[in-house]
């Protein structure tokens, strides 16, 4: 018995020139039970929720329809659903921060969200103030969009989409670029919003979201889904190799022999040291009096939420930028080219109007790299040669990342600085990325510094933790060393 | 290589060809013959004469001549001017950018013709050297700004932090980032400079500032032959489709269009 | 976060230090251009030849009355005979104080001449302007709506056009249309129908920048994340466009404006001398022509700091419209 005022999806189909982007047989979206979509990019989870919400590109072929109750609507036409949108159906899109009007004040934008809102409408408005309140960003609505944090542009967006009233909301991949906490918080929002009895459909790659938001969950694998069930039962025994293949590469599962031993009984000979260093930015005092020594060989991680100083603290030990007070001195083993980094956009670190093939010679010939060592290096990240072709806008981002990781290693480096350099692959080619990094450099021998806000992978990764806290506060808790 | 800028070379090449052959092979532009007053086109003289009996087809292709070398070197000028203080500007900041930026903000917003037209008034009767000196100091603003403000970006970038990290050396930030990122943005800024240069050298003929007569040159032509309009039409046509050609042509050598 | 040293500093609650650095640096550029016309017209004065000194006596009292001593006498007022530092302090310390001196052609007192001349300017310029704005703007908003369609193709075709054509030979060429052809149109004198052609001529090689910028801002906009994030909370079109893509476009739109000021400055000289237009364009080149070196330098600085003017009213609008910190500064 199902209440009458379920969504029902028959027969999506999705696409493009022929190729199938989508293609999944009846969904039913019922109030109260959240459905989460999990997949990786490129499996059609996100066309999926467009092509139900009807923003998709025109070029898309879409076949299928979807039932609203009594009332059924024919996917093929994108305008049949736009006298829904605000009333019925809402969409939280992917990138807050960019879904805001630069130029408008954020209650305005919740408040032309209402239903029958006219100009200088002070009923709007209070009902803006009064969603925006219970968010917690009562004091928010004069400000503009870039003074806002991701958390709070995230709940900013979540009150302009739903503050019409709609019963279906649609999700899409909310954890772009959202530290841990803001993600909590938008869990429970969403936990509110099906509690009410509304109907909730999620996309994400997130599985340790997909997880606190439970319900069902559906698998996707190009254009398909492979799996579907209870949360419970797909998260953690899954009977298809796809989702166990994805499960095994939540970097809390991970086991490779690379992972953190107990450190030696000798301390090893300091490559940084770091003496009382503060740095602020502007008015904000990012860390104060911090003392940090990283030895040959060891595995750092630092953690916190974004805005906190970790990156900063990174180029400050790198030398690349400079501190307020203290001092960061390296030991003559660290001079010369022997400290690289890894960035979090690849495509942005190499010469963007060359080949990479020139770019990794010129490599080649400032360092004396010995013949070989580069195709040497390139199988053992299992790059293809013909890779060296193309132009850093034409290679994905995870391969771009472990020709970065080659080209580091080229330069015999004795640390190498990893800011969140992983942050925007997929699970399965973070996994990926990780063992190639980590394999070569426990080879050499290498310190490894990782900045990231995923504490799961800190944890799987390194053996020293500094965890940043929060911004503002000055005192960083120093994690000792954890267990293997 | 789109249809439409191999047209516009193609185009280019021949007007240029016409301006280096045609001063060679053509008869003097100098030469009155004042009993062919304002002959009409004819085999001997396919743009006929003018009011002096000077030959129309010598003097467009000496006037051809003068505005593309003269517009060639104004370019070249501000452009290696332009470049260089840019570069300078963005790489090493400090106190040379304070004052590169301080000078070209004056500059900036004093429009080119004023320019021109002060520099002209400098020098005595037109000269050759004040039209060079001032179009060019009209110009280098632009590719201050342009480079600078680009070169900003990429020095910013990081790229050239990690070729820092691996001790790649100036030379290679130069070859391998700063110099292919210029690239396309200059030639689309030349192509844009001469266009106008060309058309400030034939404005200031209009305006009787700048060039004197006899010396051939496009907007005089242009201007001394509105008295005769009606009697000879193919007088002022001439300069005005070689203006017209010139333009287009340049213009359609631009790699794409956006405004940003 | 990569390199904050570089970004955005942090954003303080007082507006007022926005505003006060724009017209601090605006100011700052309006007393370095002032001071480079200045120069430039010293470095004239400078070089003036004995006979261009002649010639301004003889333009002042006729060729048949000018002798040598009238000629001393104009080279004394123009202090040649002094050291050329003490001169260049002199002049500087004139522009100070706001003393321009007297024509050297009419011996009327050059303030006085540039505030009439400085009101025909002003109608002209304002006219063109309203005209470029009212015509651009609209074919590019109705461009935008249909990219790549008819009216989007037909709009580049006349930008390009347009941008082909010096503004003599389109002032020339609408003359020659309307006035000799047609006799519509008065081509020359002063007031009522006679500013229609001069400033047609200056709307329309404005309007096909105005334009193609204004296309390529809407078209930019609409496609944007915040106007999809607008659509799906229900907004219509129509209010969509009013709430949100006129003011963007505006934000991309408006600095460009600013940039075309220099060259509508330009346009306004070869107009104004075409047409001839009591402005002070004509003004100049005359000065430019005589040598009458205060004149030139009086309507030369007043058309700079019209630019000036106009890049000041720009940046102010644009810290209105858009309250984001700007990385980057202006672009003119």
């Amino acid at each position: 018995m199902t209440a009458p005022t379920s969504l029902d999806l028959h027969r999506v189909t999705v696409r493009h020139r022929g190729r199938p982007l989508v293609d999944v047989s009846d969904l039913r979206l019922e109030p109260g039970r959240p459905v989460t979509i999990v997949g990786e990019s490129g499996s059609g989870k996100s066309v999926l929720a467009h092509a139900v919400m009807g923003t998709l590109d025109p070029g898309l072929e879409v076949g299928g329809a979807m039932s609203v109750g009594e009332r059924r609507l024919d996917l093929a036409d994108r305008s049949n659903r736009q006298f829904l949108w605000g009333r019925d159906l809402a969409l939280l899109p992917q990138e807050p921060a960019l879904a805001l009007d630069p130029t408008m004040r954020v209650r305005g934008q919740v408040a032309e969200g209402v239903p029958g809102f006219r100009r200088r409408d002070q009923h709007a408005t209070a009902v803006a103030e009064a969603a925006l309140g219970r968010l917690g960003l009562a004091d928010a609505g004069a400000a503009y969009p870039h003074t806002l944090s991701g958390g709070m542009a995230q709940r900013v967006a979540y009150a302009a989409a739903t503050v019409g009233g709609a019963r279906v909301l649609i999700v899409d991949e909310p954890s772009k670029g959202l530290d841990p906490a803001s993600l909590d918080r938008l869990a429970d929002l969403l936990a509110e919003h099906t509690a009410g009895g509304g109907i909730l459909l999620t996309i994400t790659h997130d599985l340790r979201l997909a997880r606190r938001i439970g319900g069902r969950v559906l698998v996707m694998r190009e254009a398909s889904v492979v799996e579907q069930g209870p949360a419970e039962q797909v998260l953690d025994a899954p009977t298809h190799d796809y989702t166990r293949r994805l499960l095994a590469a939540e970097p809390s599962r991970w086991r490779h022999r690379w992972a953190p031993a107990l450190p030696p009984a000798d301390p090893s000979p300091a490559l940084v040291t770091a003496t009382r260093v503060t740095k602020s930015y502007g008015d904000v005092p990012l860390f104060e009096d911090l003392s940090l020594r990283i030895g040959a060989g060891e595995r750092w991680a630092v953690s916190g939420p974004s805005g906190v100083g970790k990156t900063t603290l990174g180029n400050v030990l790198l030398r690349l930028t400079s501190v307020d007070r203290g001092t960061v001195e390296h030991a003559p083993a660290a001079g010369g080219g022997r400290l690289q980094k890894l960035y979090q956009d690849p495509t942005l670190s190499f010469p963007a109007r060359v080949r990479l093939g020139l770019a990794m010679r010129d490599v080649v010939q400032r360092h004396d790299v010995a013949a070989g060592r580069l195709e040497e290096l390139m199988t053992a990240v299992g790059l293809p040669p013909d890779l060296l072709d193309r132009r850093p806008a034409q290679v994905s981002g995870g391969e771009l990342q472990r020709l970065a990781i080659v080209r580091a290693m080229m330069a015999r480096p004795v640390l190498v600085f990893a800011d969140e350099a992983t942050s925007r692959l997929d699970l399965v080619t973070q996994e990926v990325t990780v063992d190639c990094l980590m394999t070569e450099l426990s080879d050499t021998g290498c310190a490894l510094l990782l900045v990231t806000h995923d504490r799961d992978l800190a944890t799987a990764v390194a053996d020293h933790h500094l965890d940043l806290g929060t911004p503002g506060r000055s005192r960083p808790s120093l994690a000792g060393i954890l267990p293997a | 290589m789109t249809r439409l800028r191999m047209l516009s070379a193609g185009l280019l090449i021949a007007l240029v060809a016409f301006a280096l052959i045609g001063p060679l092979v053509l008869a003097d532009p100098t030469a009155q013959h004042l009993d062919h007053y304002l002959q009409s086109p004819s085999l001997a003289e396919p743009l006929g004469r003018d009011d002096y009996g000077r030959s129309v087809l010598a003097r467009l292709a000496h006037a051809t001549r003068l505005s593309l070398v003269l517009g060639a070197a104004c370019v070249a000028t501000a452009l290696l001017v332009g470049t260089a203080a840019g570069v300078a500007s963005a790489w090493l900041g400090g106190w040379v950018d304070a004052v590169l930026r301080a000078v070209s903000e004056a500059f900036v917003a004093v429009p080119a013709l004023l320019i021109v037209l002060m520099v002209s008034a400098l020098a005595s009767g037109g000269s050759v050297w004040a039209l060079y000196l001032g179009i060019a100091l009209a110009q280098w603003v632009e590719y201050f700004r342009v480079v600078r403000s680009r070169s900003g970006l990429v020095l910013g970038s990081p790229a050239i932090e990690a070729a820092g990290l691996l001790r790649l050396g100036r030379l290679h930030v130069v070859r391998r980032h700063l110099w292919p990122d210029l690239r396309p943005m200059l030639t689309t800024l030349a192509s844009l400079g001469m266009v106008t240069s060309i058309l400030a050298m034939s404005t200031l003929g209009f305006v009787k500032v700048g060039l004197q007569p006899p010396r051939a040159e496009l907007g005089l032509m242009v201007t001394e032959s509105f008295a005769f309009y009606d009697a000879a039409p193919w007088m002022a046509v001439a300069p005005v489709a070689v203006l017209f050609l010139l333009t287009v042509c340049f213009l359609g050598l631009r790699r794409s269009e956006t405004v940003s | 976060m990569a390199d904050l040293g570089r970004a955005v500093r942090v954003v303080s609650a007082a507006d007022r230090d926005r505003v006060g650095a724009i017209l601090l640096r605006r100011g700052a550029q309006a007393v370095g251009v002032a001071v480079l016309v200045s120069v430039l017209c010293f470095l004239v004065v400078r070089r003036l030849p004995g006979d261009a000194a002649y010639r301004i006596a003889a333009g002042r009292y006729g060729y048949d009355l000018v002798d040598e001593a009238s000629a001393d006498a104009v080279r004394a007022e123009l202090g040649l005979d002094r050291s050329a530092w003490r001169q260049l302090g002199d002049w500087l310390l004139d522009l100070v104080q706001l003393d321009f001196g007297r024509s050297l052609v009419t011996s009327r007192p050059v303030a006085e001449e540039v505030g009439y001349y400085l009101a025909g300017t002003l109608q002209l310029v304002a006219v063109a302007l309203v005209m470029a704005l009212v015509i651009g703007g609209a074919a590019g908003v109705l461009a935008a709506r249909r990219p790549g369609g008819a009216l989007d193709r037909l709009t580049s075709g006349w930008v390009a056009g347009v941008r082909a054509l010096p503004p003599f030979l389109l002032g020339l060429l609408l003359v020659l249309f309307f006035s000799v052809h047609l006799g519509l149109l008065p081509a020359v004198g002063h007031g009522g129908a006679t500013i229609v052609l001069p400033s047609l001529t200056l709307a329309l090689g404005l309007s096909g920048l105005v334009a193609r910028v204004t296309r390529d801002a809407v078209v930019e906009v609409r496609q944007s994340e915040y106007v999809r994030f607008a659509r799906t909370k229900g907004l219509s079109e129509r209010r969509v466009l009013v709430r949100h893509v006129l003011r963007n476009a505006a934000v991309l739109l408006v600095p460009y404006l600013g940039v075309q000021a220099v060259i509508l400055i330009e346009g306004v000289v070869v107009v104004e001398s075409l047409f001839a237009w009591q402005g002070l364009g004509h003004a100049l080149v005359h000065a430019v022509f005589w040598r009458d070196v205060p004149v030139l330098q009086a309507t030369g600085l007043v058309l700079a700091l019209m630019i000036v003017a106009v890049n000041t009213a720009v940046d102010l609008t644009v810290r209105w419209l858009d309250p984001r910190p700007r990385a980057r500064e202006a672009v003119a």
